[in-house]
């Protein structure tokens, strides 16, 4: 018996083992940019994370507030850099509301189209970087092939592929062509039967479905806490959407749209799989919401007319302070601004939704697998460029 | 094989020991040349289907048609890089690590019968020498993971340890009801087995399962997706090999297509009829009398060999690869199109149900061959 007990090893005890730190980023093949999150290890299991962020800081507020309104507008284009068209239109929100601008009817249309069509080509990345994450490479290369539709329409009336600054304080900068309205309508159709592709490609994936449903588990109340907004938010299962509940652009109180939320379809609510089953759902909204758009778009001036010379001369908003919220992909994208009759803000600052929702990161970590660390992170869909800014 | 010692001994004046050797050394040679050939060719073959599935048209431009240079180009680059140890890495172990994956899969083809006769040796135990040779793979990487001094790798190492291991025993144990039906461990006589008997995946209602079973555990074997957790790039950058490059790298790489082959070449042999075909379509003309194959198995001397109807009969090796090359492409196919498993996840598929159905199909194979006779 004493023998035995020689023998018998206590693994606690007797063999020396410590937590193995794990630098995962800032260069990593998953985390979306520069994102080091530090990871206290136990085998393959995940016991501590601390999210390390400001490797691309770029000083955009600062800049911001030494450069006129209309020159930040680029700016915000290189925010989030996959919806540029929804930071412009935020931040053309928050000038005119400064200036208290009113913009032309058209414009306000053009600018819903864009926006959702931008929406969509967000998303797009959103699902296919989640395939790779999960180790399916090809949806990939299947989403940028719409993407890649996307941004040759986008590209027609501004200019650009992808850092529009199309949409700026007063309206947007140019009128669309004759045929741009048709050809919208054209990938509406055909974005519908690439949905479906998708989700016989992914969505319905057993090995997809396994490695996503009840991981990285975000509750309502933890979603809310943290101030997470977004898809990340009504994955938890919360119907809020700003397009909806704080309406910032007239054109969306007269179209009809549903806001999908998580039900836990496969597992538990506000898992991976729920924020990405509401990010491939939006897409379809979107098309829902550009087609009434292209239907009642009406016709006239795309600028207003008192903004005309702001090329000339700087705009000097008077003393004031806007914030103004929008809906992004990714979340609230909130911009805020004070005036003190210059020709650029005294004080800006950005609520960055990717900022928000990744602080939930350190939370959702601990006790994961590797691999369901890299679904998580991939699930939250952050771009580092606005979380960093 | 005897033919070939002949040549050397009575045709160059070798004595039997050194024209032994030299004939193997010979042979050896020309199966690396091959497997070098294929590998290259394997890995265009890679990049164009998984292009082809990813809406995209692969390598194009290198070398004409179809970019058909892009693998020797690579080779090429591959062998002019420089070959860089990490300081802190453990130098011996880092330097031979690749030399021992490659090894252990390579020795593998000594036993593979490509046609009648033409396998190097026919090992009365081929099939259990092949799987126990190519085990060797594993500590290969080990070496790697663990000499590299990275976190990265050493997940990578320890993950295809606990992986092939694991696999390992459904992979053998899948294999055991055609051995029950054969009777025999050489791969030379599942092929004659099945000349005369079928395919061996329609022997019984539980062969095509094993059939199945053993392609899915060979996919782990050779870190094939959905079991590429060794090297998963989403997750551990590139696994065990995450600090080589140059030629110690493409060793890797290189492994990986050779042990594609043969897995795929022991599927084709012991499920799918190896180099025969259930009908006759390859022959032209008549069968000659004396094939290059007598020649090489000893059974008659070069002089009597008919060269042309050896080349118009080339029947076997054509249909042993095709055969493996169809498996080696549903391989590629499955990479691109599905998702990889979690590590918890590849031990449950292992355990809970890979291993208890492939017991079933020897318990199920063993009854019917029992009852049977």
């Amino acid at each position: 018996m004493e023998a035995l007990e020689m023998y018998t090893v206590n693994a606690r005890a007797d063999v020396y083992t410590e937590e193995l730190r794990l630098n995962l980023g800032p260069q990593h093949p998953s985390t979306h940019g520069v994102l080091r999150v530090e990871l206290g290890m136990d085998g393959e299991i995940i016991t501590a994370a601390r999210c390390d962020i400001g490797y691309l800081h770029r000083c955009a507020e600062k800049i911001g507030e030494n450069v006129s309104y209309l020159q930040f507008t680029p700016y915000t284009d290189r925010m989030d850099y996959l919806a540029s068209m929804n930071n412009n239109l935020a931040w053309s929100l928050t000038v005119e509301k400064l200036m208290d601008l009113e913009v032309p009817e058209r414009a306000q249309w053009l600018r819903m189209i864009c926006v959702e069509l931008n929406r969509i080509a967000s998303h797009l990345i959103a699902f296919g970087t989640y395939g790779i994450d999960i180790g399916a490479n090809t949806p990939f290369f299947y989403a940028f092939r719409e993407r890649e539709a996307i941004m040759g329409l986008l590209e027609r009336p501004s200019g650009a592929r992808m850092l529009y600054n199309y949409i700026q304080p007063g309206g947007v900068r140019r009128d669309i062509d004759e045929n741009w309205v048709a050809d919208v309508l054209a990938f509406c159709d055909e974005f519908e039967k690439r949905w479906a592709e998708y989700n016989t490609l992914l969505s319905g994936n057993a090995i997809f479905i396994k490695r996503t449903a009840n991981i990285g588990i975000l509750t309502k109340e933890m979603a809310l806490a943290y101030g997470c907004t977004g898809p990340v938010l009504r994955g938890s299962g919360v119907r809020w959407d700003l397009r909806r509940d704080v309406p910032y652009l007239a054109p969306y109180d007269d179209v009809e749209f549903d806001i999908p939320v998580g039900e836990g379809t496969h597992g538990t609510l506000g898992d991976c799989w729920d924020r990405y089953w509401v990010r491939m759902r939006e897409m379809m909204e979107s098309i829902r919401i550009i087609r009434q758009g292209c239907a009642q778009l009406p016709d006239g001036e795309v600028m207003t007319k008192k903004q005309k010379g702001m090329y000339k001369t700087p705009m000097k908003p008077p003393v004031g302070a806007a914030y103004v919220r929008c809906e992004n992909p990714r979340g609230e994208l909130a911009f805020y601004a004070v005036s003190d009759g210059e020709a650029s803000p005294i004080r800006l600052r950005t609520r960055a939704p990717s900022f928000c929702n990744l602080a939930v990161l350190d939370q959702l970590l601990p006790g994961c697998l590797l691999a369901d660390g890299v679904a998580v992170i991939g699930s939250l869909d952050i771009v580092l460029g606005e979380v960093d800014r | 094989m005897q033919g070939l010692i002949d040549v050397f001994v009575q045709g160059f004046g070798f004595s039997s020991g050194f024209g032994t050797f030299a004939a193997y050394f010979v042979l050896i040679h020309s199966l690396l040349g091959f497997i070098t050939v294929y590998s290259m060719f394997a890995i265009w073959l890679e990049r164009k289907v998984a292009a082809h599935i990813q809406l995209r048209l692969g390598p194009m431009e290198t070398g004409g048609w179809h970019g058909w240079a892009q693998s020797p180009a690579d080779a090429l680059k591959l062998l002019m890089k420089e070959d860089i140890i990490p300081a802190g890495a453990n130098r011996f172990l880092f330097m031979i690590a690749p030399a021992v994956v490659f090894c252990g899969v390579f020795a593998g083809f000594i036993v593979l019968p490509f046609a009648e006769g033409m396998s190097i040796i026919d090992l009365d135990i081929g099939l259990f020498y092949i799987i126990a040779i190519a085990s060797i793979e594993v500590v290969g990487v080990i070496m790697a993971g663990w000499a590299s001094n990275s976190k990265y790798s050493l997940f990578g190492a320890v993950r295809e340890a606990a992986q092939v291991v694991s696999y390992e025993l459904p992979s053998a144990t899948a294999l055991l009801p055609s051995v029950l039906i054969v009777g025999s461990l050489s791969m030379g006589d599942f092929n004659t087995y099945q000349a005369e008997h079928g395919w061996l995946v329609f022997a019984n209602p539980f062969m095509p399962i094993a059939a199945l079973i053993f392609f899915i555990a060979s996919l782990a074997g050779c870190k094939r997706a959905p079991f590429d957790l060794p090297e998963a790039e989403s997750e551990l950058v590139s696994g065990f090999h995450t600090e080589y490059s140059g030629m110690r790298f493409s060793f890797f790489g290189l492994e990986e297509f050779v042990s594609m082959f043969l897995v795929s070449a022991i599927s084709a042999t012991v499920f799918f009829g190896g180099y025969t075909l259930p009908f006759d379509i390859l022959s032209v003309g008549a069968a000659p009398d004396v094939t290059l194959f007598d020649w090489l198995s000893g059974s008659a001397g070069f002089a009597q060999v008919d060269l042309l109807g050896s080349l118009t009969h080339l029947g076997g090796p054509v249909v042993f690869i095709v055969k493996v090359f169809a498996l080696i492409f549903v391989q590629m196919w499955l990479r691109w199109t599905l998702p990889r498993l979690r590590v918890d996840q590849v031990m449950v598929m292992g355990y809970k149900y890979l291993l208890p159905w492939a017991l079933v199909c020897v318990v199920g194979t063993a009854l019917i061959e029992g009852l049977g006779s």
